[in-house]
């Protein structure tokens, strides 16, 4: 198989769900001496927009979302610890906590906007569902992180993440915040003040996925 | 026309498929405002915990805003509490909380096997006394409704969601076999509940919208065993899917249930056309984004839209959220009131 045909693969693998096929392309991929990185970000990131797109379309739901997300990790899992970091060139920098805020058990969005970060080579400290409010503000002080996720996907958790952001604010005002979930809109985003938002459950699957195609292009232009 | 009802006569009438007076303005799910805690003196806790509690906070939001139903309970782990998992009730946070399920018990090829004495575990008996409560004291003046999870919404709870979703695509066979097994214990409590005090059981199958799942999903995998649990309940039932659900309207009437109920997500016209006259849709007040953030202006306008689109009973798409303005609260009602009283889908 050639270079391309291997990429054309891995892609297939992630858009069909098949963990196998990942696996054993990203074997092929690596074995025949090409870059990780263009393997995760040509194959796998790229076969991972078109599942957004196939999202949009209500082609695909949920779970086939999951299903495609798993594939690509089992490829990301072979290719990640051959990347190989140049030291000459800037990079992007990338320390981010995530966590879904207390009271809210739903982590489906927040697994995928992680993955997105992973895919990006950023480290994630993942703290997980049903997090106390103060645990992110320690987490983010313990790790210096630049980036702090907060999800919510019920209207009743959500306002925690404002204390959460003040708290974060109060004692490094340089990190960014992001916040997301099904109830937050771009209103409570300024109103809560975070940088940034995700709009409802389903576009955040969507927006975290375009952030992938946003990375490519960075990549691209040479920036990370 | 039947002129003067009073709301639980109202709500069952409409329930029943009779004519109305006019509109109600109702909920079969979570009801309870912070202004309802304040005024009956429960904390959040207390109304999850104690019978008293529970009962004197579901029947606030009638008391105070007119409001025409009075549901109990208020959580989602009522169903998973007596089936063994271990519940949150974030005894020691600020604010209100809803309980979670903090432990998950079944996984991809179990299948649940009732406990013998299931309906006098967890807070079965707490939430069948409230009822009673509510029979007792204001029976005849308001509707008493109560709720049940769909087996799918069940499942969530009792098992990891991740692996549920993947899995109902993966091994679906495994899945139906674990689903099946949830109707027992839900058809028992739905029926346990009606005997207790409800005049209505509200089906929540809330994990399975067409934004989540597929359409063809839900006909293959959900909708059989839930189905089934509607059948077996025997009272007045209204089924209730979040999210976008044009695409399983049709499925969901076929569910048998005498109502369904939708959310703001929901085209209701689009929903009255695809069903006609005679189906029975509730909904599709903005539970977040117009209770608690919007005017009193905003929710009026609401109302007057959704009766106008086909709505049958003006319902908030989701439990109310705690943190809903009482002013917002009685615009809701009244607006109901006002604009609801020619015959449904007729202009004013």
């Amino acid at each position: 198989m050639n270079k391309e045909e291997l990429l054309k693969g891995l892609r297939e693998g992630v858009i069909e769900y098949d963990e196998d096929k990942v696996k054993k392309l990203a074997e092929e991929w690596l074995k025949a001496g090409y870059d990780a990185n263009e393997g995760i970000f040509e194959g796998l990131a790229a076969g991972m927009e078109v599942v957004g797109d196939l999202f949009a379309k209500n082609e695909y739901f949920v779970p086939e979302v999951l299903m495609c997300a798993d594939a690509l990790y089992a490829g990301l899992d072979i290719l990640r610890p051959h990347v190989k970091v140049d030291k000459g060139k800037k990079k992007l920098k990338g320390e981010v906590v995530i966590g879904t805020v207390e009271g809210d058990v739903h982590d489906i969005g927040k697994n995928i906007v992680k993955l997105m970060f992973e895919v990006a080579g950023f480290t994630v400290h993942d703290l997980g569902k049903d997090v106390p409010l103060d645990k992110f503000v320690e987490e983010q002080m313990r790790t210096d992180s630049d980036l702090v996720c907060l999800s919510a996907m019920m209207t009743t958790t959500m306002v925690g993440m404002k204390k959460v952001i003040e708290k974060i604010r109060a004692k490094n005002p340089k990190v960014k915040i992001l916040i997301g979930g099904a109830p937050v809109t771009k209103e409570v985003a300024e109103m809560y003040g975070a940088d940034g938002y995700g709009r409802d459950a389903s576009n955040a699957l969507t927006e975290a996925i375009k952030m992938i195609s946003s990375l490519r292009e960075m990549r691209r232009e040479d920036k990370i | 026309m039947a002129d003067g009802l009073n709301s639980k006569e109202r709500v069952i009438k409409l329930l029943n498929g009779d004519v109305v007076d006019r509109v109600p303005c109702f909920s079969g799910m979570g009801n309870i405002t912070v202004e309802g805690l304040n005024k009956s003196g429960v904390s959040f806790v207390e109304a999850h915990k104690s019978p008293e509690g529970m009962a004197r906070a579901a029947a606030s939001s009638f008391e105070l805003f007119g409001y025409e139903s009075a549901v109990a309970p208020f959580d989602l782990g009522v169903e998973a509490e007596a089936l063994g998992c271990r519940i949150n009730f974030y005894e020691h946070s600020e604010g209100i909380i809803y309980p979670t399920v903090k432990t998950k018990i079944l996984h991809t090829g179990d299948e649940l096997s009732m406990p013998e004495d299931f309906l006098e575990r967890g807070r079965i008996p707490l939430v069948a006394k409230a009822l009673e409560i509510l029979k007792r004291d204001m029976g005849e003046k308001v509707a008493i409704g109560s709720y049940i999870l769909g087996p799918f919404t069940l499942a969530g709870q009792l098992m990891d969601l991740n692996e549920l979703l993947k899995d109902s695509f993966k091994r679906q066979g495994d899945i139906r076999r674990l689903l099946d097994s949830l109707k027992a214990p839900l058809i028992a409590l739905g029926n346990h509940l009606i005997e207790s005090g409800a005049d209505f059981i509200t089906v929540r199958e809330m994990g399975a919208s067409a934004d989540i799942i597929s359409p063809r999903m839900f006909k293959n995998l959900i909708m059989p065993p839930l189905k089934e649990v509607i059948s077996e309940i025997h009272g007045l039932r209204i089924l209730h899917i979040c999210g976008d659900t044009n695409p399983i309207v049709g499925m969901m009437q076929e569910c048998g249930a005498e109502a369904i109920s939708v959310e703001q997500k929901n085209d209701v016209a689009a929903t009255r056309a695809a069903l006609g006259d005679e189906a029975v849709i509730l909904g599709n007040i903005d539970a977040f984004n117009l209770l608690v953030k919007g005017t009193p202006e905003e929710v009026r306008e609401a109302v007057k839209k959704a009766i106008k689109a086909g709505v049958d009973g003006v319902m908030p798409g989701c439990d109310i959220w705690p943190e809903a303005k009482a002013e917002n609260m009685r615009a809701l009602v009244e607006a109901t009131a006002e604009y609801g009283s020619g015959r449904i889908g007729e202009e004013k």
